[in-house]
C-alpha cells in the first residue's frame, strides 16, 4: 500500500525540495511512517534535516543493491518522518545506473524492501532529464511537479506529461507564487482551465520558504500559521485526494 | 540494552526533574510539547502480541503497535475510535493491519489496561542542534475503573533514533552508569497489568506438563488432562460470548485431546467412570462442532472465493449470508447446550474425578502404576507402526474412507506425541517426527477436507436457490466444486511421497529406539 511520490521538474529552483520536505512533513505528522531520499548531489534536504551527507559505500553499492539500505536511513527529528541521505556520489548516478543492468528499473528496486515499512516514500529528484528521471519515473507513483506560473512553464508542463505517458500519475501544482504579478495570475487561470491535472493549492513565494535554510526547519515549524505553511497543508490534502482516487500503481 | 528503545527506573529517592537536570548539565536537551496522554492497550485473549514482545495500544487518536518496554513503533495510523473488541480485517488497509494480521491472525484484540500517563518529552541534541536520542519522563496512573487510580513509578523512556545508535548507547551510559537509573526488568505496560491484579502474557492454551519417565501413568494422565480441563474452561466464556472463533477452535482441541488420552491410556482408569466421562466428552464434542464447521466456513470464505474468476466472486453473497445465518443459528444451539444441567455437571464432576484418580482402588486398571514413559513410548510406537501399516496398504484404488482412517491415527499420534513424548524424550528427535507426521496430516487434511466442503456446498444449493442473487450463486458454486475436487485428486496424488517420508526406515528405526523401552 505503500506510495512513491517524487517532487520533479527538469527545471532547477522551482521549489522541489520545499515541496518534498513539507509534504514529507505533514505526511509523518499526520501519522504515517514516511521516507524522504534526497537524490540530489547537492544534498539540500539532507541539510534542512540537519544529517550528514554520507551513503557509505556510495551510489555505486547503493544502485547495485550492495549496501544494506536499512543501515543508510537516519531518523530526522521528527517521529516517523526518516530520511535516506544524499551523498556527493550522487553526481555520478546517472553512470552508475548505466553501468548496471535494468538500468532503468534500479532505484525501484532499491526502494523495494522499503515500501513495506512505509506509507509514502517522497524522492527528491534534481532537475534533469537522464537515466536517474528514467528510474524515477519507473519507482513512483506520482510526480508532484512545482510549476512557477510564468511564460515557459506551461510548455514545460506538457513536456513532462507526454515524457511520462503511461506510467506515474502527475500532479502539478504552481510554487513560487506572487499574486501580485498579473503575469502569474493570468498563467494560473490559463493553465488551471486547461489542465485537470493542476492542483487547486499554489505555493506562495514567501519569506518562511527561504527561512527554511537559514533556520534548517519545515514551514510548518518556523511559521505555523503562516500562508507557506496553510498552502502546503492544502497542497497536501490534494494530493492525497487525488491519489485516493486513483489507488497505487499496479493495483489493477 | 534494546538498542532501539528501553525503559529506566529512577534510583531511590531521586525525583524525575532531578534526573532531567542532571543529564542536561552533561548533554544538550531540549524539550518537546509534552502531553497528558490516555493510552489503552489491547491484546489477544492469548497474549499473542505480548509473546512477539509487542503491544497494541490506542491513544491521542492513534491506534499502533509498539515494541513492549520501549515504545518503539513498528506500525500505526491515526483512528477517531476503536472498539471494545478489535480484529485487524477491520483496520484499514495499511502497514498496521499488515503487520497485526501476521501476529493475531483471526483472533480479536481485547482490552488489557488503561494508563493514564502524564508525559514530559526531550530531544537529546548533536552539535548541529539535531535530535539524536529522544527521551521521555512518564508518570503513568492506571485507570483501573473511574473511581480507582493506582499510580505506578515514574519512569524514563530512551528511544533510539534511527541510525544513531552511538548516541543512544552514550546516553544510556550516562543514566546508568553516572546517575545511577536501573533498567526496567519490566515494562510499563506489564507494571500496569500486574496492578489491576492480572498476569501479562495473557491465558494460554498450550499445555506444558512437566512429567517424568518413572512418573505412575495415572498421575501423569491426570496432570495432563486437569490441565487440559483449565484450558476448557478458560476457553469456555470466550466460546459462549462468541468473542472469537479461536476459543471455540482451543475449547474443542483440548476435549479432542482428552479424549485421546482416555483411548490410548485406558487402564489407567476405572472402567465404569472411564465408560462414563468418554460418552460425556464425546457429547461435548458433538454439540460444539456444528458451530465451528461454521466458523471455519464463514473465516475461509475469502479463500474460498479467490478461486473463482474475479468478476463472479460477488455473486457468491448469497451463499455467504446462508453460511452466517446458519452460523448463528448454531451457535445459539451450542450455547444453551454448554449451558445446560449436563454440562454443567460435567465441569464439576471431570476435574473432581481427575483430583481423586491416584487414590483410586488399584482394581480394574493394570496400567495405572506403570511408569509413564514405558507405557506412552509402547502407545507411540503402537499407534506409529499402526499407521505405517495403514498407509503401505493404500493404493490408487482404495477408498477414500481408508485415508480418513489413517488421519484419524494421525491426530492420536500427533496428541501422543506432543503430550507425552515431548516431556518425555529430547525434543530433537520428537520435533521432526512431529514435523513429518504434520506434513503427513496436511496433506490427509487436505483431501478430507475438500471432500467435506463439496458436500456442504451441495447441501447448501435448494437454500441459496432461493434467495435473491441465487442462481448466479449456484453457478458459482458450480465452479467451486469443481475447483475443490481438482485439489482434493491434488492432495490424493501427494499421498505416497508424503507418506514414503513419514514411514521411511530412518523414521522407523527413530521410533524404534527413542519410545521402545
Amino acid at each position: 500500500m505503500s506510495r512513491v511520490l517524487a517532487t520533479y521538474n527538469i527545471k532547477g529552483g522551482v521549489g522541489k525540495t520545499s515541496a518534498a520536505v513539507n509534504l514529507a512533513y505533514l505526511a509523518a505528522r499526520g501519522g504515517d511512517k514516511t521516507l524522504l531520499w534526497d537524490l540530489d548531489p547537492q544534498g539540500a534536504s539532507t541539510y534542512l534535516f540537519r544529517v550528514r551527507p554520507k551513503v557509505r559505500g556510495g551510489v555505486r553499492k547503493l544502485v547495485r543493491r550492495k549496501s544494506d539500505v536499512e543501515n543508510l536511513i537516519r531518523g530526522t527529528d521528527f517521529e516517523r518522518l526518516d530520511l535516506l541521505p544524499a551523498d556527493f556520489s550522487y553526481r555520478h548516478m546517472d553512470l552508475a545506473l548505466d553501468a548496471a543492468k535494468h538500468s532503468t528499473d534500479r532505484l525501484a528496486r532499491v526502494l523495494e524492501p522499503l515500501r513495506e515499512h512505509y506509507e509514502y516514500i517522497f524522492l527528491d529528484c534534481p532537475p534533469s532529464i537522464s537515466l536517474v528521471s528514467e528510474n524515477v519515473f519507473e519507482a513512483a507513483d506520482a510526480l508532484l511537479v512545482p510549476i512557477i506560473p510564468a511564460t515557459l512553464s506551461s510548455r514545460t508542463f506538457e513536456q513532462l506529461e507526454a515524457l511520462v505517458e503511461g506510467g506515474p500519475q502527475v500532479l502539478a501544482f504552481f510554487s513560487m507564487v506572487e499574486v501580485r504579478k498579473s503575469l502569474h495570475r493570468e498563467v494560473m487561470a490559463r493553465l488551471r482551465a486547461t489542465h485537470v491535472t493542476m492542483l487547486g493549492a499554489a505555493i506562495p513565494s514567501a519569506d518562511e520558504v527561504e527561512r527554511m535554510g537559514v533556520d534548517r526547519n519545515v514551514v510548518a515549524e518556523i511559521a505555523p500559521a503562516g500562508r507557506a505553511a496553510i498552502a502546503y497543508e492544502a497542497l497536501w490534502w490534494d494530493v492525497r485526494r487525488r491519489l485516493t482516487a486513483r489507488g497505487p500503481r499496479g493495483a489493477g | 540494552m534494546n538498542l532501539t528503545g528501553t525503559e529506566l527506573l529512577l534510583a531511590d529517592g531521586m525525583s524525575p526533574e532531578a534526573a532531567v537536570d542532571a543529564l542536561g548539565a552533561r548533554v544538550s536537551l531540549q524539550e518537546g510539547a509534552g502531553a497528558q496522554r490516555d493510552l489503552r492497550f489491547y491484546d489477544t485473549f492469548d497474549g499473542l502480541l505480548h509473546a512477539a514482545g509487542l503491544a497494541f495500544v490506542y491513544g491521542s487518536g492513534r491506534a499502533a503497535l509498539v515494541s513492549i518496554g520501549g515504545s518503539v513503533e513498528r506500525a500505526g495510523m491515526p483512528a477517531a475510535d476503536l472498539p471494545g473488541r478489535v480484529f485487524a480485517a477491520q483496520l484499514e488497509a495499511g502497514l498496521l493491519r499488515d503487520a497485526l494480521t501476521e501476529i493475531i491472525e483471526v483472533r480479536a484484540l481485547l482490552p488489557l489496561v488503561h494508563v493514564h500517563d502524564a508525559e514530559r518529552t526531550f530531544g537529546v541534541l548533536d552539535r548541529a542542534a539535531k535530535t539524536v536520542v529522544r527521551l521521555a519522563l512518564h508518570a503513568p496512573t492506571v485507570v483501573a475503573s473511574p473511581n480507582r487510580q493506582l499510580a505506578l513509578a515514574p519512569r524514563i523512556g530512551l528511544v533510539a533514533v534511527r541510525g544513531y545508535d552511538k548516541a543512544f548507547r552514550r546516553v544510556y551510559k550516562m543514566l546508568v552508569d553516572d546517575l545511577g537509573l536501573i533498567a526496567a526488568d519490566r515494562s510499563l505496560l506489564e507494571e500496569a497489568v500486574i496492578a489491576t491484579g492480572a498476569t501479562p502474557g495473557g491465558v494460554s492454551s498450550k499445555v506444558d506438563v512437566a512429567l517424568a519417565r518413572d512418573q505412575r501413568s495415572d498421575s501423569a494422565a491426570a496432570s495432563i488432562l486437569r490441565r487440559l480441563a483449565q484450558v476448557m474452561e478458560a476457553n469456555l466464556p470466550g466460546t459462549i460470548a462468541d468473542v472469537d472463533a479461536e476459543f471455540l477452535h482451543d475449547y474443542r482441541v483440548a476435549v479432542r485431546r482428552s479424549r485421546a488420552v482416555m483411548r490410548e491410556l485406558k487402564a489407567v482408569f476405572p472402567p465404569e467412570q472411564l465408560a462414563r466421562f468418554r460418552v460425556e466428552l464425546r457429547w461435548l464434542q458433538q454439540i460444539t462442532g456444528p458451530s465451528r464447521d461454521l466458523d471455519v466456513y464463514v473465516l475461509d470464505f475469502d479463500e474460498l472465493r479467490a478461486g473463482l474468476p474475479e468478476p463472479a466472486r460477488s455473486d457468491l453473497e448469497p451463499l455467504l449470508r446462508v453460511l452466517r445465518d446458519r452460523r448463528v443459528i448454531a451457535h445459539r444451539e451450542m450455547v444453551r447446550a454448554l449451558r445446560s444441567d449436563r454440562a454443567c455437571e460435567l465441569r464439576e464432576q471431570w476435574p473432581a474425578f481427575l483430583s481423586e484418580l491416584v487414590t483410586l482402588p488399584a482394581g480394574g486398571r493394570p496400567d495405572a502404576a506403570r511408569p509413564i514413559g514405558e507405557l506412552a513410548g509402547e502407545r507411540i510406537t503402537k499407534v506409529y507402526r499402526r499407521m505405517v501399516k495403514m498407509g503401505t496398504a493404500i493404493d490408487d484404488s482404495s477408498p477414500p474412507e481408508e485415508l480418513h482412517e489413517l488421519r484419524k491415527q494421525g491426530k492420536e499420534l500427533r496428541y501422543l506425541l506432543e503430550l507425552f513424548g515431548l516431556p518425555l524424550h529430547p525434543a530433537d528427535v520428537v520435533k521432526p517426527l512431529v514435523r513429518s507426521l504434520k506434513s503427513l496430516q496436511d496433506t490427509l487434511g487436505r483431501h478430507q477436507d475438500r471432500e467435506v466442503q463439496v458436500d456442504a456446498l451441495r447441501s447448501l444449493r435448494d437454500e441459496v436457490s432461493t434467495l435473491r442473487g441465487g442462481a448466479g450463486a449456484l453457478m458459482a458454486m458450480g465452479v467451486l466444486i469443481e475447483h475443490l475436487g481438482d485439489d482434493e485428486r491434488a492432495a490424493r496424488a501427494e499421498f505416497a511421497k508424503v507418506f514414503a517420508s513419514f514411514a521411511s526406515n530412518s523414521q522407523r528405526t527413530l521410533v524404534r529406539e527413542t519410545f521402545s523401552s
